[in-house]
């Protein structure tokens, strides 16, 4: 790829996102003067997520502070979460605040590059032409990773690593190794190669990651240790927190995942994955009214088109269950429609089905009878069990509920889920069976040896 | 609830953005009317400079700065120290030469010490007579970057530790300090001699 050709630039689409116009149009004057001939330009967050929907650009140049309490960190983090930038497309975040150095040191997903203004065409495609030659080095790992294939990723890293060319990707190419290896599901090999990573300098994203590998293997005393570090040192590093939290929940330390939950989104009003991370620890805590608020937030704001699902309505509608609003919760629950659901997953299904059978136990009890043995058979996630067990209590189906219970305690999910599931035994006088369920699973650890949940 | 440093890092972002405002229009000018504006922009870029170096100061100064550590390629470094001071040498009529013997990868605030090395290229050129070496090699484990002229060098006051030295000089050694690898720290040296025979800017890097 010859980038030194002024033409090589005029083949790309590029868009320039700024909230100041002034600043916009200086940022489409440099990219002419480097040799861009098709510049889009966007005015903010909400409208550049819609043109790069329509037209998928091959760089964007991004503005650091979008106003509206939206920043550029956030617009590609939504990028990713939706899969509307390739790996092959190039993001160069712009900005004049120096702060953003502590960001982009910090994160996992970083930009790739930053510039600090003000700077000279020339300079912008240096830092470009360097992008555009990364991009080509790494591009069969995209299309590997892209196909699934880990494997093909895992040898293209390897032989890469050795090359003349990717003596410079050195870096780049042990933390693609990590990530692959985690995309794998071999966390020991990721842990090992996020500590080899870490040798150099103690990057927060590569400790973050040391932390993910130890999570994949259970050890999770570990990793809490490791994110508190983490979360203390560099405090703008949010995904740290949301990692951290993660962690707390998996452990039972339920007011640590949402205090750190909290303290994150109060920082980040408007990402609202971040919200709904909270709904659900507050909801593992008991904190009915924040997971109500934040989830109402989430269905009301979050205006990413498709960003609102039939699980988000479901969160609410157990937040209000829990906090004991029925009303409130069959109102959010029958903007659920029956063509809604058609396009749901299994477990949407039943947690529908279930929290419809706790509004109205009479008419739904024969439903209910009928799904029973299906419910019983497959496979379902924890919230959904916890919805049915909760169904069945309503009905007077205590056996459905002692055996949706059995099913946690026979995964790890119990860990997360235990403090909703003694407390709905305890509410509904089966403390006995649920101690009992705990003896059992105690037993049964023991018998295979395994180190499982301490619950 | 403001502090003293939002205010002061908000007015330095605002005048950053119009100052790259100021390059963009410069830039423009160039293209339609033909004309090189590269001495118009290069101050540009210098008053820039000295604004985040002077919030820099501040922060380190304050005990609240920190650096951004990434990993590096030397090369690109010494490349883009070059880009930024190259039309700048030129213009005087000085060479400006890069000799890379580094060639490694290292961990270090790339904008910080981008920062630092263009002063001193800066700085050099004031002084030189015809030339400007720019440099990196290993030694003893710590990545040395050179910055050498044939022109006068530094007057005796100018390489005493313990006189007060310009604000450039004071954030090069801050800087340089809070670099710290394996309990060794960075550091910067002046000194005169070298290939070029004039002053010779050193940061070292652990």
């Amino acid at each position: 790829m010859n980038t030194g050709d002024g033409d090589f630039y005029r083949s790309l689409r590029f868009l320039v996102i700024d909230d100041q116009p002034a600043a916009r149009e200086g940022l489409r004057i440099c990219a002419q003067t480097m040799g861009a001939f098709a510049v889009d330009l966007s005015s903010g967050y909400q409208d550049a997520i819609a043109r790069i929907r329509r037209a998928p650009p091959d760089v964007i140049l991004c503005d650091y502070l979008l106003g509206n309490d939206r920043s550029g960190q956030q617009l590609l983090e939504e990028l990713r979460r939706f899969d509307l930038l390739a790996d092959e497309a190039v993001f160069i975040m712009v900005t004049a605040e120096q702060s953003y150095e502590q960001v982009v040191a910090a994160v996992e997903l970083a930009p790739d590059d930053y510039i600090i203004k003000p700077f000279s065409p020339d300079r912008l495609k240096l830092r470009l032409d360097r992008t555009m030659r990364r991009k080509r080095f790494l591009e069969p790992l995209f299309v590997a990773k892209r196909e699934q294939d880990f494997d093909r990723a895992e040898r293209f890293v390897r032989d890469a690593i050795e090359t003349e060319a990717g003596r410079n990707y050195r870096f780049e190419l042990m933390r693609q190794e990590a990530e692959v290896a985690l995309l794998k599901g071999d966390p020991a090999a990721a842990e090992a190669a996020f500590l080899a990573i870490l040798e150099t300098h103690p990057f927060p994203w590569a400790r973050a990651g040391q932390a993910r590998a130890l999570l994949g293997q259970r050890r999770l005393a570990e990793a809490r240790s490791i994110m508190d570090e983490v979360v203390a040192d560099a405090p703008d590093y949010f995904g740290g927190h949301d990692l951290k939290a993660d962690i707390c929940l998996e452990m039972g330390d339920y007011a640590e995942g949402q205090r750190t939950l909290e303290a994150a989104a109060a920082r980040t009003g408007r990402n609202y994955e971040r919200k709904r991370r909270l709904a659900d620890a507050a909801l593992l805590n008991g904190d009915t009214e924040t997971a109500r608020q934040a989830m109402a937030d989430v269905i009301r704001n979050d205006t990413m088109p498709g960003a609102v699902s039939i699980a988000d309505h479901l969160m609410l509608v157990r937040s209000h269950v829990e906090a004991g609003d029925l009303l409130a919760a069959e109102r959010v629950l029958a903007e659920i429609t029956p063509q809604r659901l058609e396009t749901a997953s299994l477990d949407e299904r039943a947690s529908s089905l279930a929290l419809r059978a706790l509004m109205r136990p009479d008419t739904e009890r024969e439903r209910i009878a009928a799904l029973r043995a299906s419910w019983l058979a497959i496979p379902l996630c924890a919230r959904s069990r916890v919805d049915i067990a909760r169904a069945a209590f309503a009905i007077g189906d205590n056996e459905l509920a002692v055996a949706m219970a059995a099913a946690l305690f026979a995964s790890d999910e119990i860990r997360r889920m235990f403090k909703i599931v003694r407390d709905l035994f305890e509410a509904n006088d089966m403390a006995a069976a649920f101690r009992e369920l705990q003896r059992k699973a105690a037993l049964q650890r023991i018998a295979s040896g395994a180190d499982g949940p301490s619950v | 609830m403001h502090t003293v440093l939002d205010l002061i890092s908000s007015g330095v972002h605002d005048a950053k953005n119009q100052l790259f405002l100021a390059e963009s229009l410069l830039v423009r000018a160039e293209a339609e009317h033909g004309v090189a504006l590269d001495e118009a922009r290069y101050a540009i870029e210098l008053a820039a400079q000295r604004l985040s170096r002077v919030l820099a100061a501040y922060r380190f100064e304050r005990g609240i700065g920190r650096l951004s550590i990434s990993i590096v390629p030397v090369s690109e470094l010494l490349e883009e120290a070059a880009l930024v001071n190259r039309r700048h040498c030129e213009h005087l009529g000085l060479t400006l030469d890069v000799d890379d013997h580094a060639d490694e990868l290292r961990a270090f605030d790339r904008e910080l010490v981008l920062d630092i090395l263009s002063n001193a290229l800066q700085n050099a050129s004031r002084f030189a007579r015809a030339r400007v070496l720019l440099s990196a090699q290993i030694e003893d484990g710590f990545l040395c970057l050179r910055v050498e002229d044939d022109g006068p060098g530094f007057a005796a006051a100018e390489m005493d530790e313990q006189s007060s030295p310009g604000i450039g000089l004071f954030v090069a050694r801050v800087l340089a300090l809070q670099h710290v690898r394996e309990g060794r720290h960075g550091r910067v040296e002046l000194r005169n001699g070298g290939i070029l025979g004039g002053g010779v800017f050193e940061l070292y890097l652990p």
